[in-house]
């Protein structure tokens, strides 16, 4: 057991923690702070497993811009301070949270078979990974990395075209106050 | 300077250093802020405390924070409350910590340095967050949107105008950005530093983008219902964010350490530096009114993004040109 | 960010850097006093000689914060046979300034100039009791008392000038010894005329172009009038010309114990 075995073993543990608790606890902003701590720590055992790029990215846009992004909406609801039972989950859903998760954890996993056949890496070996990480993702995985922007850009017209929208009206009069309202905004 | 010091003592002794850094260069930003404003309002600003020129009003002000009453509000959400000064504090500690005054000089040496800082400070914002929604308290809820918001716009111009001087480099290191700086850069990342400087006073909430303060309509934000030595962190956090965004933009634009004479004052030049860019931090919050949350966001998405994707493209076509 | 934001952002920045470089406003005023304009409304002086009692002031002090008491006395003739004379003697004066709103009614209104400003003003008290100004303590002020500032050129003589220049009750004809001895001698720092406003008075005045013959001629004059003067008016008319003195210093005037002013002109009245 060396030292840098000690640490990942604590930084894992932290981030399964927390990420439980992200999950089960009642406190809606609790859940998102849980989540923030869980991501945190993630990057710390990017960092310990010698990824430190990958390990500062995760805290760049997880931490920096993604749970803000999430404490933001949170805030813009109505989300109270303590527990509240109208916007608890239903248990179908929970249920339904608990397959998903179980199903990604099991495709995860599925990484970890090379394992048993003692496969192992060298954590000490070149220290110049940046170059390596950028190659994997720009020559390797490049087309899954365009696609996931590709993805991204939909998301964002998508969310551009929802903000924007008039929805039809059964009442044309207030149809019409909605146009006007429109171009008086433009 | 060759110093060989057994190896816990050396991480203690560097903990310690920056530690000190981190206590007094703020200090100092303050009082250069309390006398540089009050000069530019045809005011003498703090004289008495500490004899000479009130050169100890701050030390004063924070002995007054710690003897008031630490109140946390009945219906706060009470960790969330008393943890958040501190998420906003140490990230500062941890970028001050590998910021390098010069290539020798650094808290810590780590080689993706620059995309740390920029991590930490983004993390820093958390901390509002926590504040403004655990306070209970409308205008700390107002005050910590307008900051999420504010935080969300301004981190992609400076990550992209950060990029680019990584890309004129050729690497993440602040001490290899800072080598590979030569003159030239004044001219050629003019752009990328006009919208870092930009965006890193917005990410301050610093006047002209101190909307999610904005003492006249909410208050003071997310900060409210904060007293005590928790507010005190609080201040001291944004300090502590002008001195690291001021050396960050030293070290980036201004070539850090470069300058006249021996290269082992190149720490001083690199504080001189920062610390001019600080004073202009001030004469901006002087001169110029706050800005309004529509005004900030177009700002953000019609100027600064533009401005930094095009410094991208001319870095992109020097680099291809002129390889070094 | 239209056309007009970027000149508009370089101006203010231009505005704060050049006031940067100029002197600052601040008054440092306990470690440096500061610089009052004459006239300063400070602080209510009283000179007890020259009160009547007559409750002017108290009756048009809009505060109703003046506190007078007074008894008569008699006098017995000053020649045999003559009428005893009664004379209002002052028991009590007092200001409560905490109540003052420093309106100045009471100065204007008091006809034999017994009200004086002074600018000093540092007398804050701890409580608030102690505001209420006995009239030692109101007499006190008249040290403080600024000496009125000049005339303008080409005005009248001052009324006591005037007043000091006609020949005595019952001393017609004696010429060369006429008030105006003791009054230009005895220091009166009367008005100046010619100087600036904020010229300080001088004891002799220095070129007054229709009495300047007068003034030369009766230094010999002042000398020797001057001792005769009771103490207390000297002390007093140190810092501040009283028109009363002339008449009282002069041996003429010494009988009349009621030390009635000489008849206050126009232009007088205004300027305190
Ligand atoms: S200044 Fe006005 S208020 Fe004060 S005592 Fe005189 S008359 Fe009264
Ligand atoms: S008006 Fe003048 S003389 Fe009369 S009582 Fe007041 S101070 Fe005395």
């Amino acid at each position: 057991m060396t030292t840098r075995d000690i640490v990942f073993v604590a930084v894992g543990v932290v981030t399964a923690l927390s990420a439980l608790l992200s999950v089960t606890t009642k406190h809606v902003v609790h859940a998102a702070l849980w989540l923030l701590v869980s991501l945190g720590s993630l990057a710390g055992a990017y960092l310990v497993l010698g990824q430190e790029l990958v390990g500062l990215v995760q805290l760049l846009v997880y931490v920096g811009a993604i749970v803000v992004l999430v404490l933001f909406a949170l805030m813009l609801t109505r989300a109270p301070i303590g527990p509240h039972a109208e916007i608890d989950t239903p248990w179908w859903q929970r249920a339904a949270g608990a397959v998903l998760g179980a199903a990604t954890t099991a495709l995860l996993a599925s990484l970890l078979l090379p394992l048993l056949s003692g496969a192992t890496v060298d954590l000490d070996a070149p220290a110049a990974t940046t170059p390596r990480i950028a190659q994997a993702v720009f020559g390797t995985w490049v087309w899954p990395f365009e696609l996931l922007s590709v993805l991204l850009l939909v998301a964002l017209v998508g969310a551009f075209a929802v903000s924007r929208l008039v929805l039809h009206r059964e009442d044309p009069a207030a149809d019409g106050a909605v146009r006007r309202a429109e171009g008086v905004r433009r | 300077m060759n110093l060989v010091l057994a190896p816990w003592l050396e991480v203690v002794l560097r903990a310690l250093a920056v530690l000190v850094a981190f206590l007094v260069l703020p200090l100092l930003v303050g009082q250069t802020e309390h006398k540089v404003m009050a000069h530019m309002q045809g005011r003498l600003g703090p004289m008495y405390a500490g004899g000479f020129h009130g050169w100890a009003q701050l030390v004063a002000d924070g002995v007054k924070f710690v003897q008031k009453e630490d109140i946390t509000p009945a219906r706060a959400d009470r960790q969330v409350f008393r943890l958040a000064p501190f998420v906003a504090l140490i990230p500062y500690l941890v970028a001050l910590a590998v910021i390098p005054l010069s290539p020798k000089v650094v808290g810590a040496t780590v080689d993706a340095s620059v995309v740390l800082v920029l991590a930490v400070i983004g993390v820093g914002i958390i901390g509002t967050l926590m504040a403004g929604w655990a306070s209970a308290n409308k205008y700390s809820l107002l005050g910590a949107m307008r900051a999420a918001a504010q935080l969300v716009s301004y981190e992609l111009p400076m990550v992209l105008a950060v990029a680019s001087v990584a890309l004129a480099a050729g690497t993440l290191s602040l001490v290899g950005i800072g080598n590979a700086w030569n003159p030239w850069w004044l001219l050629w990342q003019l752009p990328g530093a006009v919208v870092f400087l930009v965006s890193a006073l917005a990410e301050l909430q610093r006047p002209p983008f101190d909307m999610p303060l904005a003492d006249s309509e909410i208050v003071f934000g997310a900060f409210t219902e904060y007293t005590g030595l928790r507010f005190a962190f609080f201040l001291l956090a944004e300090y502590a964010g002008i001195v690291v965004m001021s050396l960050l933009f030293a070290v980036l634009f201004l070539g850090g350490w470069h300058g006249p004479f021996e290269p082992w004052v190149g720490w001083v030049w690199t504080l001189l530096k920062g610390f001019l860019v600080a004073v202009v931090v001030i004469w901006l919050r002087v001169s110029w009114p706050r800005m309004r949350e529509d005004q900030l966001q177009r700002l953000a998405w019609v100027w600064l993004v533009p401005m930094a994707l095009f410094q991208l493209a001319i870095t992109a076509v020097g680099v291809v040109v002129f390889p070094r | 960010m239209g056309d007009g934001i970027l000149p508009g952002l370089v101006k203010g920045l231009g505005t704060t850097a050049r006031s940067l470089t100029r002197r600052t406003h601040t008054a440092e005023y306990p470690d440096v006093a500061p610089a009052l304009p004459p006239r300063s409304r400070g602080v209510i002086a009283l000179t007890e000689e020259n009160c009547t009692s007559c409750m002017l002031c108290a009756r048009e002090c809009p505060d109703w914060c003046i506190y007078i008491d007074s008894h008569k006395e008699e006098l017995p003739p000053t020649t045999p046979g003559g009428r005893a004379r009664q004379r209002n003697v002052l028991d009590r004066f007092a200001i409560d300034f905490s109540l003052c709103m420093y309106c100045g009614i009471c100065i204007e209104a008091c006809p034999f100039d017994a009200l004086h400003w002074s600018p000093e003003f540092e007398y804050a008290e701890t409580d608030i009791r102690d505001l209420l100004h006995e009239k030692d303590r109101l007499g006190a002020w008249m040290a403080t008392v600024p000496p009125p500032p000049a005339l303008d050129p080409g005005s009248v003589d001052p009324a006591e000038v005037t007043a000091a220049a006609k020949p005595p009750r019952g001393a017609a004809g004696a010429g060369p010894r006429a008030g105006s001895a003791p009054r230009a001698g005895a220091g009166a720092p009367g008005r100046t005329r010619g100087d600036g406003p904020a010229a300080r008075p001088t004891r002799v005045r220095p070129e007054s172009p229709a009495g300047s013959d007068r003034a030369a001629g009766s230094l010999q004059g002042a000398s020797a009038a001057a001792p005769e003067r009771p103490a207390a008016d000297r002390a007093v008319d140190a810092t501040k010309p009283m028109p009363a003195l002339g008449d009282t210093g002069s041996p003429a005037a010494e009988g009349d114990s009621t030390q009635v002013l000489p008849e206050v002109t126009p232009d007088e009245e205004g300027r305190e």
